[in-house]
């Protein structure tokens, strides 16, 4: 009695909240597909909020300037990386419609365009990325320009150092220097990035933060500050910084856990309900079957248990960090439905000898195998069952690190996923 | 001088934890504590308590006063990968610190709960009880013509609804009983009180006193059997659902009654028309935002209720006219008064850790926040005093009345100049 079930009935079930995941059911709510999405906090929470198609490819020790060129070259290099399988247009297509819901939803992203921008990352180094947050969009530019700017970090915040940014950037970015400074109404203790942003949606802590920042700049009209600046409206905190202080502001992301994931996320729980999507927040799916009426979802909230029935399943649950892949001493599995999971032979192939080898280590490129409507095969190559997609960095044969191509998969991925369910719903 | 026992928490922790949910899986990312606003009070926060309990530094965890600042909200389980619960533990400290030395306001709060029949934490007996009642019904069917006929049940058997009460008002403002009333009469609600186990606070579990826990809730059990009311319906207060719902299935407890929150019952009434409320009152546009009580949403029902208390604001407000805090729902944050934090003295430690709260209230913009809750309740008008905030903090049931026209001159306590002036 002190629990009830509750049953939700969808046609496509998303398990995962992490990029793929949201991706997916912006692409399904977009196709008016009867969307049911259930995941727990994994890898968004940790993420820079930069979205990267393809910064590398690992046979070149050079950052990759134009990643549409650079699929071209994966093609040939990597046939069976997820990004190799799909059409060009189809990535570009998926990246347009990912990047124009969330700006439309409040959080400004640049638009993929020809080439990669080259970033800032925490530590002052730089990255190649495709799109970025409008909040730290004019850091890259002003890095281009070699403007004259300061990078601002705050007492009590660990992870984020101003002088470090610098000592990396120093030797070419001139007129770059540093400042500490203490936040409104946190001058003791250690502080987080999510506590400031979200102090920052209040306009009395804008007004005093830009105070501060003005009289920091020097002079320098540009300021580079950790990313703090608003959790749900960060377009408008950093324009009403920017119209106060009178200064060029731009963000850089932090260390995790990182205010840019952790506003896609809050933004997505917010929307997707909005939209008639039943979001299941924070929870994992505990058991997942597929019976002749469909698949089945079944789980548990802290009210109880709860099922979801649908007629199509896409997994999206990520891999060590997220709990999609789970690893013992041997071996290599896939946690909900035990999923072949393609892997080295042996546990002593999972690393290189070397540590920074440039060609990766093998356990990086474990994962399941699909066909190319992203639906899961087994040993034999044949589809596991119709009903059943994935997408992400659960696919095997990547390395979304070595090919900072993280957002790339599960974007690219999750639309062709969607694209394959719509197809068998819409029979 | 009594010393507090050392606790070995690494075992504690495999005992008590569900599988998989064990302390070794943390990462120690850093997300609950970023997400706590008890972070940094006593140089601690819920990551750093967890390293300490790998490291066996048991006495220091044993001993900090921090286990009386986390409100045990279970933020910090909401947001963490691995689905850590740090309020377990600090419930286990809790309830090891000895008597002596645990905060003297939630001990003594425990104590008047058993003191009475009533389960009061303001120790008011029964007979007061049914005496205040009887006065306060007495004085609205005397005053207010239009409900010459109100009713306030008491110990009727058989009654659908028993209806459980804070003892805030009959203790202080008795009058605020009344909106209630008048509901109750408007959908014709075959409810009653009860002179025994009616309170509807409960500090034991914050206390960290487990067979007083059990044995107010046992007490609570047993006066609604007595009555045989089919749904124990609870009122605008949030521990109170949550401490007996986690008795019930902690303590293995047989009841053959419903457990119900008064707010799903407002969003069923206004659905099925039985409440005509709307917001035409709203004439000025007048701001509201809402305050998720962690007990019955994150820790309880989760996004329904959640939903339910939007339905119910939506419609007294006007759709335009509420703006949500941010985060809300199951991941919305403590205002700092729960735990027992209110009753325990720390009075710089809890508007501390209410300055969150404080931020996203004032990020809203809003003239007033609605809540089902007392200690919410009462720490969001402290610390909006405490930092300057302009907001005001009201209860449902003076909204719905006051849609309703029917709230009575003595029943207008929190409205503010503005609500006060549509009424004039
Ligand atoms: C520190 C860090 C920095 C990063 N920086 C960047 C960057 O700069 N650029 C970039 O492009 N990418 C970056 N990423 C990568 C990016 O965030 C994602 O990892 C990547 O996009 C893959 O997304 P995914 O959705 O496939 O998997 P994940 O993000 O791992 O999501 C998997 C999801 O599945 C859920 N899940 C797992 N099991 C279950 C279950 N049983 N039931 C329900 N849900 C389940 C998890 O809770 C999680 O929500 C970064 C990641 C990290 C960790
Ligand atoms: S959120 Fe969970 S995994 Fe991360 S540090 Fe806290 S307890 Fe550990
Ligand atoms: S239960 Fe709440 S107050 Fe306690 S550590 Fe977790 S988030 Fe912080």
């Amino acid at each position: 009695m002190s629990a009830t079930a509750r049953d939700h009935w969808c046609d496509l079930a998303v398990i995962g909240s992490g990029i793929a995941g949201f991706a997916a059911s912006i692409f399904a709510t977009n196709r008016q597909i009867a969307t049911a999405q259930v995941g727990n906090t994994g890898a968004i929470a940790y993420t820079t909020g930069y979205l990267d198609l393809l910064g590398s490819l690992y046979a070149d020790p050079n950052p990759l300037v134009n990643p549409w060129q650079g699929l071209a070259h994966l093609r040939q290099e990597e046939p069976h990386h997820p990004l190799s399988r799909l059409p060009v247009e189809l990535i570009r297509q998926a990246f347009n419609e990912f990047t124009t819901f969330v700006t439309n939803a409040g959080i400004g992203y640049t638009p993929p365009g020809d080439e990669n921008i080259t970033a800032l990352t925490p530590v002052g180094t730089g990255k190649q990325t495709l799109c970025l947050p409008t909040t730290m969009a004019a850091g890259p530019l002003a890095l281009a320009a070699r403007r004259a700017a300061v990078i601002v970090d705050f007492k009590g915040l660990k992870g984020f150092s101003g002088r470090q940014v610098v000592a990396n950037l120093r030797h070419c970015w001139p007129e770059l220097c540093s400042a500490r400074l203490t936040f409104p109404g946190m001058a003791r203790g250690e502080i987080y990035p999510e506590v400031m942003a979200r102090a920052l949606e209040v306009a009395g802590t804008r007004r005093e933060l830009a105070d501060q920042l003005r009289q920091a700049a020097a002079g320098a009209g540009c300021v580079g500050l950790p990313a703090v600046l608003g959790m749900h409206h960060p377009d408008r905190v950093h324009q009403e910084l920017e119209e106060l202080s009178g200064l060029t502001i731009f963000e850089i992301p932090t260390m995790p856990p990182s205010v840019p994931g952790i506003r896609l996320r809050e933004m997505f729980e917010q929307l997707f309900p909005q939209r008639g999507l039943t979001l299941i927040p924070q929870q994992k799916v505990d058991r997942l079957s597929f019976t002749d009426d469909g698949p089945l979802l079944e789980l548990a909230d802290n009210y109880g248990p709860v099922t979801i029935r649908a007629k199509a399943v896409l997994l999206a649950t990520g891999r060590f960090l997220s709990g999609g892949l789970v690893a013992d001493r041997n071996r290599i599995s896939e946690s909900l439905l035990q999923l072949p999971v393609s892997q080295p032979a042996e546990r002593a192939e999972w690393y290189r000898q070397q540590y920074t080898d440039r060609r990766g280590h093998p356990i990086h490129r474990a994962g399941i195998e699909v066909d190319d409507s992203c639906r899961p095969v087994d040993r034999n190559g044949r589809v596991v069952d119709p009903r059943l997609f994935a997408a992400g960095v659960i696919l095997a044969h990547q390395d979304w690190i070595r090919g900072r191509c993280g957002a790339g998969i599960a974007i690219a991925t999750a639309f062709r996923a969607v694209a394959a369910a719509e197809q068998l719903l819409r029979r | 001088m009594t010393d507090t026992p050392t606790i070995h928490f690494k075992e504690q922790a495999l005992a008590l934890l569900p599988a998989g949910a064990n302390f070794d899986a943390c990462l120690t990312c850093g997300l609950c504590s970023s997400g706590c606003p008890a972070s940094g009070i006593e140089n601690m926060d819920p990551r750093k308590f967890i390293r300490m309990a790998m490291l066996g530094m048991d006495r220091e965890l044993s001993t900090t006063p921090w286990v009386w600042c986390c409100t045990q909200c279970k933020r910090c389980q909401h947001v963490c990968p691995m689905s850590i619960d740090i309020s377990q533990l600090v419930f286990l400290a809790r309830s090891n610190w000895p008597r002596e030395l645990k905060p003297a306001g939630i001990v003594r709060s425990c104590e008047l709960i058993q003191a009475t029949d009533s389960t009061s934490a303001m120790g008011l007996p029964p007979e007061d009880f049914v005496f205040v009642v009887a006065d306060v019904l007495e004085e609205v069917r005397s005053s207010q013509p239009a409900f010459a006929h109100l009713q306030a049940p008491m110990d009727k058997k058989g009654a659908h609804f028993f209806v459980n009460q804070n003892s805030r008002e009959p203790m202080n403002e008795p009058d605020e009983m009344v909106p209630l009333w008048k509901i109750f009469d408007l959908v014709g609600a075959d409810w009653t009180y009860s002179s025994k186990g009616w309170a509807a606070e409960n500090f034991c579990m914050f206390a960290g006193d487990e067979t007083a826990w059990y044995e107010v809730i046992k007490k609570r059990v047993a006066a609604v059997e007595e009555l045989g009311c089919r749904v124990w319906l609870n009122t605008e207060c949030g521990h109170s659902y949550y401490t007996m719902w986690q008795a019930i299935s902690r303590f293995g407890l047989e009841v053959s009654f419903e457990l119900e929150s008064l707010i799903s019952y407002y969003a069923r009434w206004i659905r099925e028309g039985l409440l005509p409320v709307n917001s035409d009152w709203n004439r000025d546009g007048i701001k509201f935002t809402v305050q998720d009580p962690c007990m019955i949403v994150r820790k309880a029902y989760g996004e329904s209720i959640a939903e339910d208390m939007r339905f119910v604001v939506r419609t007294l407000v006007g759709e335009e006219n509420f703006i949500d805090m941010q985060p809300n729902r199951s991941a919305n944050y403590c205002c700092g008064g729960g735990g027992g934090f209110l009753q325990a003295g720390m009075t710089d430690h809890r508007r501390t850790y209410g300055k969150r709260k404080f931020d996203q209230i004032a990020a809203t913009g809003a003239a007033y926040v609605l809540t089902p809750c007392h200690n919410c309740h009462s720490q969001m008008e402290d610390i909006g005093h405490h930092y300057g905030g302009s907001y005001g903090v009201v209860h449902f049931w003076s909204l719905i009345c006051l849609s309703l026209g029917i709230l009575g001159e003595n029943e207008r306590t929190y409205l503010g100049p503005d609500l006060l002036a549509l009424l004039a």
